[in-house]
């Protein structure tokens, strides 16, 4: 499978793409994860709160090829992307492991993925690095195979991500 | 005198480790203390108007997702509209369940940078590996032991980068946590064939 997840809407063209899905997070209802465990030790594999992550997670989990389209905020990801995130934690287990030294969640059914990254807004060269160091943790944690990140504003985005979803028809 | 407020990031705010850490800290704490908030209230007015008399303004909340929690992050979006003549200092204490402390340091970067970005100075700040149960063990007195020189380092004015974690190798560490989670699974009537489960939304 191949994901994109938005925090804003986009026209991104999709067609000649098998099994490819595009997710604009903003017109979703998804609240925030309350650190309750559930995930983990009373419904393993499913969140309890019953709104729309739980439609989204599965398919970060299937998915191979992943992209992300996040505002940018204080050099990690903003809000509605975040609020996301935090909502995946079903696909992990409460055990750990050991991954590259150091202790990681071990995955329930999660593909190896390919991530990109579109990161917008204005930054910093520093607010870069930052969040460059975010995606290089997230990697460990979230089973990338590979990751790559660009850095924009709002106004070149749809472009530059209609150019990196033809590649996938290659 | 230093005149601190407490804002508990934890979105599990009253039954959060963050909490117990706060009153950890507070029994250290040698000067004023004039709030404790907790972002899951969301009445930050509340504490906005207190930041006005404050000197020190500590942020206790856990690693989520490698960063900060979005309770924490809706919350700094708000502060900085919110306009402030004297900005406090920013100090920080952050506990995430593995056992490496630094996988602390990408969110005390990003609390550095919404500092710089909004004029806020920026103090001393804690980082706990162990975490989610490290409060239950022996461990609990280097974390109290740890807490202890926040307060100070922070009441004197200095700049501490401080850890801890479980003094454990990791294959002990790992051991020991699946044991933590698999009684926290029986507590509901969960197996830990049923946490172990490959199943998401059981499929």
């Amino acid at each position: 499978m191949k994901l994109i997840l938005s925090d804003i809407p986009l026209h991104v063209d999709l067609s000649g793409i098998q099994d490819a899905h595009f997710v604009d997070l903003s017109q979703l209802d998804i609240s925030h994860c309350i650190g309750c465990f559930g995930c983990w030790v009373k419904t393993p594999g499913k969140c309890v709160i019953r709104d729309d992550a739980t439609k989204v997670y599965p398919l970060i989990a299937q998915s191979e090829k992943i992209i992300y389209i996040s505002h940018i905020q204080y050099g990690g990801y903003d809000t509605v992307m975040k609020t996301l995130l935090e909502r995946s934690i079903p696909i992990q287990k409460a055990f750990l492991r050991l991954h590259h030294g150091e202790t990681h969640h071990v995955q329930r059914r999660v593909e190896e993925k390919d991530a990109v990254i579109f990161a917008y807004g204005s930054c910093s060269p520093q607010e870069q690095e930052l969040f460059t160091h975010l995606v290089r943790r997230n990697s460990e944690n979230m089973l990338y195979r590979s990751y790559r990140i660009h850095f924009m504003s709002s106004e070149e985005l749809e472009q530059a991500v209609n150019e990196e979803v033809a590649e996938w028809k290659n | 005198m230093e005149k601190l407020v407490v804002v508990n990031g934890s979105p599990r705010a009253f039954k959060s480790n963050s909490g117990r850490l706060i009153s950890l800290f507070r029994d250290f704490w040698r000067g004023e203390w004039l709030m404790e908030y907790n972002v899951v209230q969301n009445k930050p007015q509340q504490v906005f108007s207190k930041l006005r008399e404050c000197t020190d303004l500590l942020f206790v909340f856990p690693l989520y997702v490698d960063s900060l929690p979005v309770t924490l992050l809706h919350f700094l979006k708000q502060l900085e509209k919110f306009s402030l003549e004297q900005k406090p200092t920013v100090h920080l204490i952050i506990n995430c369940g593995f056992l490496e402390p630094w996988q602390n340091d990408v969110a005390v970067d990003m609390l550095r940078l919404f500092s710089a970005q909004n004029g806020f100075p920026f103090g001393s700040f804690l980082e706990i590996g162990g975490g989610e149960a490290i409060l239950d063990t022996p461990f609990a007195s280097l974390v109290r032991g740890k807490i202890k020189k926040l307060a100070r380092a922070m009441k004197e004015g200095k700049s501490l980068q401080l850890q801890v974690t479980m003094p454990l190798p990791k294959w002990l560490y790992l051991k020991a946590s699946e044991k933590y989670w698999m009684q926290y699974g029986a507590k509901n009537g969960i197996t830990p064939q049923q946490m172990d489960t490959m199943q998401i939304e059981g499929r």
